[in-house]
């Protein structure tokens, strides 16, 4: 049975930094995370927070954000629970670069990145709040 | 490198269907959360078999009552169940002496609007210990736990005693136990999760300690906390203006609470309202809003 690490925060941008720091404090010590991975499992966390944030939570005094990681020996499986409104991840299309570059509004890049950093992504409304669960392969071996 | 992505919803929920469980009912899958509703509308000695599990029996022995029959030595019934047929609604209370008028224990639960479960109201008091009539203000009109009217009087003498806000008595020390009891009751009728509305800061914070997580109010309780440190607007207003707003009372549990009690929040355009909790059966969350505290 792999150990569970849980932190749980209001959901609001200040919390963004504990959610990283416990990513480090949990993940960097495995075997097989370098930089790298540890940046990729960051950002996602970082992104999926922040459209519970924007959108989960929008209107209310916020609820919580609960982060739970469950590393085992080939991969790290990251749990982020909210109680707010659900939303569909749906594979959207890369966002158009151009256009944002352009001046046009910024904005869904947070799925994008979530897509391509992580191996698995599942989510899942149950009576007991919304459970997105990010799933990243690690690799024994890297290229140098 | 998104290789799998898989959504899973659960599908709506039907609307409970009216009447007591049949056999039909219950073969069917038992992850589908059951009602009160269907609790409610059995027979009432199998509603008593039913609801029976939520009083934890050593706590019934503790005072002498049976947790079979909740028939104290003398026969007499210490503990009282209501769950009328048609209503989606428990209500149970034990007492310690049937003369008393206070319960040691009240538990009432209800359906809520999305087919989960709230637990409306948890008071566990300690029948030995003094009383306080913070319920009732000086005319005998009820104070609906300090929330409609106050007794300013007898809530500042529940303070000095080392009581919470709506507290009448001390508390009996036995919620880990009694939600413990609660989980597997609700786990047996097929739920998830529940949920609460802590009445008071005091109140949210001892569900922090037992696991619960915040659907609404969690930024408040950070606000909270981050105002009654030295420098912050709730610790300028702990100003000493009603004996409910000593200067020392922003390090304890209780002596927030009864400053918010007193409505204290306005210093920060807030208000102790709309804060809703979750716990999830067996599941702690980890909440911890006031790091450290002492109560």
């Amino acid at each position: 049975m792999s150990k569970l690490f849980r932190i749980a925060r209001a959901a609001e941008f200040e919390s963004l930094t504990a959610f990283r720091e416990f990513i480090d404090t949990t993940c960097a010590p495995l075997a097989g995370v370098d930089e790298a991975l540890l940046y990729d499992l960051k950002l996602a966390v970082d992104e999926a927070c922040s459209n519970i944030i924007k959108h989960g939570y929008a209107g209310m005094n916020p609820g919580s954000v609960i982060l739970t990681i469950a590393p085992q020996p080939d991969r790290v499986v990251m749990t982020i629970t909210d109680f707010g409104r659900a939303f569909e991840p749906s594979p959207l299309p890369a966002p158009d670069v151009d256009a944002a570059l352009g001046g046009a509004e910024l904005g869904g890049f947070g799925l994008y990145f979530i897509y391509q950093t992580m191996d698995e992504v599942d989510y899942e409304t149950t009576e007991d709040g919304n459970h997105l669960t990010l799933i990243r392969r690690i690799p024994h071996s890297r290229p140098s | 490198m998104f290789r799998y992505l898989r959504v899973k919803r659960q599908p709506e929920k039907a609307e409970p269907e009216p009447g007591a469980f049949s056999i039909d009912q219950l073969t069917r899958d038992p992850a589908l959360p059951a009602a009160l509703r269907h609790l409610n509308a059995l027979p009432d000695n199998a509603k008593m078999r039913c609801y029976r599990a939520l009083l934890p029996p050593d706590l019934l022995i503790q005072f002498g009552i049976d947790p079979l029959s909740w028939k104290g030595a003398s026969g007499d019934p210490h503990a009282r169940l209501v769950a009328d047929s048609q209503s989606g609604t428990v209500h149970i209370s034990a007492k310690k002496d049937i003369e008393s008028t206070d319960a040691f224990i009240t538990i009432e639960l209800s359906d809520n609007s999305f087919n989960g479960i709230d637990l409306s109201l948890l008071l566990l008091s300690d029948p030995n210990s003094p009383r306080f009539q913070t319920d009732y203000d000086e005319e005998a009109r009820p104070t609906l736990f300090g929330t409609a009217r106050r007794h300013l009087a007898e809530e500042e003498r529940a303070m000095h005693a080392g009581l919470a806000p709506a507290q009448v008595r001390s508390g009996l020390g036995a919620s880990k136990q009694v939600l413990q009891h609660l989980e597997i009751f609700l786990t047996a009728l097929g739920h998830r999760s529940y949920f609460l509305e802590p009445l008071t800061y005091a109140s949210a914070w001892i569900f922090e300690r037992r696991g619960f997580a915040y659907v609404r109010g969690h930024k408040l309780m950070d606000d909270i906390h981050k105002e009654f440190q030295p420098g912050g607007r709730l610790h300028a207003s702990l100003d000493a203006s009603t004996p409910f707003r000593q200067i020392d009372q922003w390090r304890t549990v209780r002596g927030r609470a009864w400053a918010i009690h007193d409505g204290i929040l306005s210093a920060i355009d807030a208000q102790w309202t709309s804060v809703r909790m979750v716990k999830q059966v067996g599941r702690h969350a980890q909440v911890e809003t006031f790091p450290n505290a002492a109560f």
